[in-house]
């Protein structure tokens, strides 16, 4: 399945900014299942400085500065994705594989293999994600020492999937995870938050996703451009087996139409933009189009 | 001279004693660095002890007392966090060591910093401790100090590691043991230099004779090492980086950028243009090759790292990613200090150097590790509990002193965030003699020992940082608890050559021109700032003087002076309303409290207090730029201030102009020794021009207040002689014009009179010379805004004529084109100031995150 992704991102100010420093993740990253080409970037105004570079999660980031005075910020990815066909492996059978009591053994043993030590750093504390009791014991019921680790995480996604509300008036991207709790409210990165804080209580490897979700339109509608949305799931790891991705907005798991930008320990990682800016006021507004356009002649290259 | 009372004392106390016995006593069942197990005196402290006891009691407390008077010149302040300055103590007994013993800890610490070297670049690349399992994973990434930004920043160099600090103490069986590492900037090193200069000076002849060996080769290291590390070529423009002036050790990255010859920064006098980092200066921009930084790595870099510091410069990491700017200690370092490292240590020296680790660390257990939590939460009465991270107001506990209700709860959080503790032993310190309540006492020892990379190795300091408990049985020292400390000499075995900074001839600079003009822009708006604020701390002086002595002495029954000279107070110094908006007869009838508040009360704006306050604080922003003798005035002023208080209240019932004397004086030294004694560049000329524009402003609130109200003419002698006193003018006017006082030639005298240096004349003839010297931005044929002004301040001024000026205006019953000249000129000089500031200071907006983030705070 091959895929366009266009994705602009506007910042108005209310007055000039003079100056700006800013790291940027949106370049999609290669996966094993998925392969980018022709990334191109275009920013206005023109960047004084501007680099691109591997961050420590293996991200493709964009580094810019700009010194024109501006009054709007506008950043344009577009990028082609080549999503493999072997990717939907789990989709349909989960009852096989680690059990949860085996996942734990093996994250806790010892003679662990270097990517077991490495995932290791997806069970700690991140800066927006901090484990609790109350995360724990939402997320108890779905594991069990016997049950597989996957149809548990499957059941979790289930369970944040109908238990919380979508709704995006309510957070923002600095809402703490207990606030979304409380409330039973959010967007794809709150959920995806919760699930991973869920995991992690319970003592799992899992880490944040960024990505872009190829959306339908109604049958016998032309699609809307700029309808489709940059999104956030999350993945969890499984000694052994490696990483599996879900994805609670949805109650699914990702496939064909999942296309993942960059991983990390929460949104804070892998945030679009952030950086610093000198002026602008006191308020800004943030817009945002995302355009994903599937290539009709879904052609074979590999 | 001798003292005549020292003499009998101290021979009394020798014939008490014989030569070469020393009245110490060690305390027993510790470890004592000057006497043996068996009660003999070493060797090596054989000489220094009975030379210092020989001096005698009465000369060796006098000789303490100059060392406290050097420090506090020097200003050798260390800040506590509760925003406490404490003056750095040093006691007279130095700590010493002989050759042999030294060369142990030497050897010692090669390896350990070579270790650490190793670890960092190991940390932030291959992370081979944690391939082979040498160490959890969760040592390096739950530790808030691991910076991923900086994950494979670096390019794998042999020293990545610039400046290591290692804190250790003796043992009871002798052996040294380190107790904690530093790595991100550390401090002290400054500190043991500025100890030295003090100790050779008020012991020379004691210093010369103990062939102690010189610090000098161990700074020359840092700036060979920096010099190399220039990325863009020769002559690199080195800049040290501060937070600021409430930065606990400020005094001491003054004292080091002034001894290297860097120039001292703030992150907001650098700026990221072009792919390079800039010092934002009077002439513009100067690249910046290599920063020696005192901020902590993850306040350097808003954009990257902690992204609500004010105190980095954004796009900092970027810079250093593509290797156009070096930073020392490299960002990311502060992981080093983790006391996790302490745990595995002897592992790591065994994965990453293949050797046995030399110098031990205290013993220690981390909770994270099950079988280490069980043994902490069974033992944690006898273990000190250190958080592995200090968050800010976290401190090392000792588990016996708190309570069962603390103890319980920190047992607690063990369990819960078994991450965030590790437990030491408490390892009781080796004792040193010191010089307390005029007799030798042990006292427990921490000493700071300084490594720095050199042109291919590292290099140890010989000597160090030696702190002291102030009792015998202090569990922790550290500089918040104490700021007592000692100079740590290594002997050596013949004489030491003499060697200075500057005898390199690699490090040997020339200076350019340009790099004179390169003082941060935030300096000239300091020094600006200062000299304004030094004189309108003077001239509110100065008038609340004269009117203390022209209320209390006389005139009670001239009521129309007494009143303007009231008001003036209230207008000179803009501490509106205060006499200015009352006909109240009350405020007139007991004006002590009103003008003892336009003294003392701080948050007046225009008061005394405030003024010398804030000029104060723009001294510290400008220390580097301050000579040894201004420092000594300005801390003259400091002491005057933190009476005041005490003594205008004491005071007021007799002559208390008294109290406003001392810093009257002061401030004149200050004046004065600006004139002398500082270097003509632009920073001397920025305060020039503060000085000289806020003089010519008070003259003008002076004449205004006091000159253009037509009073009866009794009245009039009293308030023209009010003014003529406050400006120093009285004993000129009535040598020169004898018979009675007249406005008119009470104008001539301190508004035209060229010879009077107080004259508006002569101060904006001065003012428009500064400017004119100031170089402009943009060329053209016109004037440029602020030399036009000044040239229209002048004229007007010098075209003045006093006859016409003083005619009595018939609808306002005052002399209205006085106040008008005087009034117009004022705003001229409001408006020159904010075109000053316009042109030549900085304007950075402040800085935003492009988004809103609150989740920074769990650092």
């Amino acid at each position: 399945m091959k895929y366009q992704v266009q994705h602009l991102t506007q910042y108005e100010y209310e007055s000039k900014v003079s100056a700006c420093y800013n790291r940027a993740h949106l370049l999609p990253r290669e996966t094993p299942y998925q392969h980018v080409s022709n990334p191109r970037v275009v920013i206005y105004p023109t960047p004084s400085t501007g680099s691109r570079c591997i961050d420590y999660f293996g991200n493709r980031v964009y580094h810019f500065s700009i010194h024109e005075p501006h009054n709007v910020l506008s950043i344009q990815v577009t990028t082609e994705i080549m999503i493999k066909q072997d990717r939907n492996v789990i989709i349909d059978e989960l009852s096989y594989g680690n059990t949860c009591g085996q996942v734990l053994e093996q994250l806790n043993g010892s003679n662990q293999t270097i990517e077991t030590l490495y995932a290791r750093e997806f069970l700690l504390n991140s800066p927006m994600i901090i484990s609790s009791d109350i995360l724990r014991s939402y997320a108890a019921e779905c594991f069990a020492p016997e049950k597989h680790f996957i149809t548990a995480v499957r059941d979790l996604t289930h369970k944040i999937y109908t238990e919380f509300e979508f709704d995006p008036d309510v957070t923002n991207v600095a809402t703490p995870i207990e606030e979304v709790m409380e409330h039973r409210h959010g967007v794809c990165q709150d959920f995806a938050h919760v699930a991973i804080g869920c995991l992690r209580s319970l003592g799992y490897a899992a880490r944040y996703i960024s990505g872009y979700l190829e959306t339908l339109p109604p049958p016998g509608q032309d699609k809307l451009v700029g309808a489709d949305a940059s999104h956030a799931w999350f993945s969890v790891y499984s000694p052994g087996e490696g990483w599996y991705e879900f994805d609670p907005t949805n109650d699914s798991v990702p496939t064909h139409q999942h296309l993942l930008t960059a991983w990390g320990r929460d949104y804070s990682d892998v945030s679009p933009l952030r950086g610093v800016i000198f002026g602008g006021g006191r308020s800004q507004t943030l817009s945002v189009s995302v355009d994903v356009e599937r290539f009709e002649s879904d052609c074979d290259e590999e | 001279m001798p003292s005549k009372k020292a003499q009998p004392q101290s021979q009394a106390q020798l014939r008490d004693q014989p030569q070469n016995s020393v009245a110490y006593q060690p305390l027993i069942g510790t470890y004592d660095e000057a006497v043996t197990t068996t009660g003999e005196l070493r060797e090596h402290w054989s000489f220094l002890l009975n030379n210092l006891q020989n001096l005698g009691t009465d000369s060796l407390d006098q000789r303490v007392i100059k060392t406290q008077r050097i420090l506090r010149d020097d200003g050798a302040t260390y800040r506590s966090y509760s925003e406490q300055e404490l003056t750095w103590e040093l006691d007279p007994v130095p700590l010493q060591f002989d050759s042999s013993s030294w060369q142990l800890i030497e050897r010692g610490l090669l390896q350990r910093t070579e270790l650490f070297n190793r670890l960092l670049i190991d940390i932030y690349s291959t992370q081979e401790l944690i391939h082979q399992s040498v160490i959890p994973p969760e040592v390096i990434f739950a530790h808030p100090g691991f910076l991923r930004p900086c994950f494979g920043m670096h390019p794998p160099s042999e020293q990545a590691l610039i400046l290591h600090a290692v804190d250790m103490v003796r043992t009871a069986d002798h052996q040294i043991c380190v107790i904690a590492d530093r790595s991100q900037s550390p401090s002290g090193a400054g500190f043991a230099l500025e100890n030295r200069t003090v100790m050779s000076r008020v012991f020379p002849n004691l210093f010369r004779d103990s062939q102690v060996k010189h610090l000098a080769m161990f700074f020359q290291s840092l700036r060979h090492k920096l010099n190399q590390l220039a990325p863009n070529g020769d002559l690199p423009n080195i800049v040290v980086l501060t937070p600021g002036s409430r930065s606990e050790s400020y005094f001491e990255h003054a004292y080091l950028a002034n001894y290297l010859g860097y120039s001292l920064v703030q992150g907001r006098d650098l700026t990221v243009r072009n792919g390079y980092v800039w010092t934002k200066s009077l002439s513009g921009l100067f690249r910046v090759d290599v920063i020696l930084r005192r901020v902590d790595d993850f306040y350097c870099d808003p954009a990257e790292l902690k992204s609500d510091s004010y105190l980095g410069v954004p796009g900092l990491l970027e810079v250093v990613r593509s290797g156009k700017v070096v930073v020392a200690n490299p960002l990311g370092s502060g992981i080093l200090e983790s006391p996790v490292f302490l745990k595995y240590l002897p592992d790591i020296s065994q994965c990453l150097l293949g050797q046995e680790l030399q110098l031990p660390s205290v013993a220690t257990w981390w909770s994270f590790d099950p079988l280490d939590r069980e043994y902490m939460l069974d033992n944690i009465r006898q273990l000190i509990i250190k958080p592995v991270f200090k968050r800010l107001g976290q401190q090392s506990v000792f588990g016996g002193d708190l309570s069962d209700g603390a103890l319980n709860s920190l047992q607690q959080e063990i369990q819960q965030y078994p991450m965030r503790y590790v437990a030491q032993t408490y390892v009781s310190p080796g004792c040193a003699p010191c010089w307390q309540n005029h007799q030798f006492v042990p006292r427990p020892t921490v000493l700071r020992t300084f490594v720095v990379a050199g042109e291919s190795d590292y290099k140890v300091m010989p000597g160090g940082l030696t702190r002291i408990g102030h009792s015998p049985d202090l569990r922790v020292i550290t500089s918040q608890t104490s700021s007592l400390s000692k100079d740590t000499w290594v002997l050596a075995k013949g004489p030491e050559p003499q060697v200075s900074l500057w005898s390199d001839k690699v490090g040997h600079i020339s200076i350019t021109e340009d790099q004179r003009q390169n003082l941060p822009s935030r300096v000239i708006e300091n020094m600006f700032w200062l000299g304004r604020y030094a004189v309108r701390a003077e001239y509110a002086l100065r008038l609340l003087r004269t009117v203390f002595v022209q209320l209390n002495n006389q005139y009670h029954s001239a009521v129309h002076s007494y009143q303007a000279i009231l008001r003036a107070v209230t207008q000179v110094t803009e501490t509106y309303p205060g006499f200015n908006a009352t006909e109240d007869s009350l405020l007139f009838d007991n004006p002590e409290a009103e003008l003892i508040s336009v003294t003392i009360d701080a948050d007046r704006p225009g008061s005394v207090m405030a003024s010398l306050t804030e000029m104060l604080h723009c001294a510290e922003e400008v220390k580097v730029m301050l000579s040894a003798d201004t420092q000594r005035v300005i801390n003259d002023i400091r002491d005057n201030v933190s009476i005041l208080e005490n003594s205008i209240s004491s005071d007021f019932a007799s002559a208390p102009e008294e109290a406003l004397d001392p810093l009257v004086t002061s401030l004149l030294a200050l004046s004065g020794l600006v004139h002398e004694s500082m270097m003509r560049g632009y920073g001397w000329r920025f305060m020039e021009i503060g000085r000289n524009l806020e003089s010519a402003y008070q003259t003008m609130s002076m004449i205004r207040a006091l000159l253009v109200p037509v009073l009866p003419e009794n009245d009039e002698d009293i308030v023209l002689e009010t003014v003529l006193l406050t400006l120093e003018t009285l004993i000129t006017y009535r040598r020169r014009y004898r018979a009675r006082t007249d406005v008119i030639n009470g104008l001539e005298l301190t508004v035209l009179d060229d010879s009077n240096p107080r004259s508006l004349s002569y101060v904006l003839k001065e003012l428009k010379e500064h400017i004119h010297k100031l170089p402009e931005r943009h060329k053209t044929t016109f004037l440029s805004r602020e030399r036009r002004l000044v040239l229209e301040l002048l004229s007007n001024i010098q075209l003045a004529e006093p006859e016409q000026l003083t005619v009595e205006d018939k609808t306002t019953y005052d002399r209205s084109k006085l106040d008008q000249l005087m009034h117009e000129s004022q705003e001229s000089l409001n408006e020159l100031a904010t075109v000053l500031s316009d042109v030549y200071f900085d304007h950075t907006e402040t800085q935003h995150q492009v988004m809103e983030t609150s989740w920074e705070d769990e650092l």
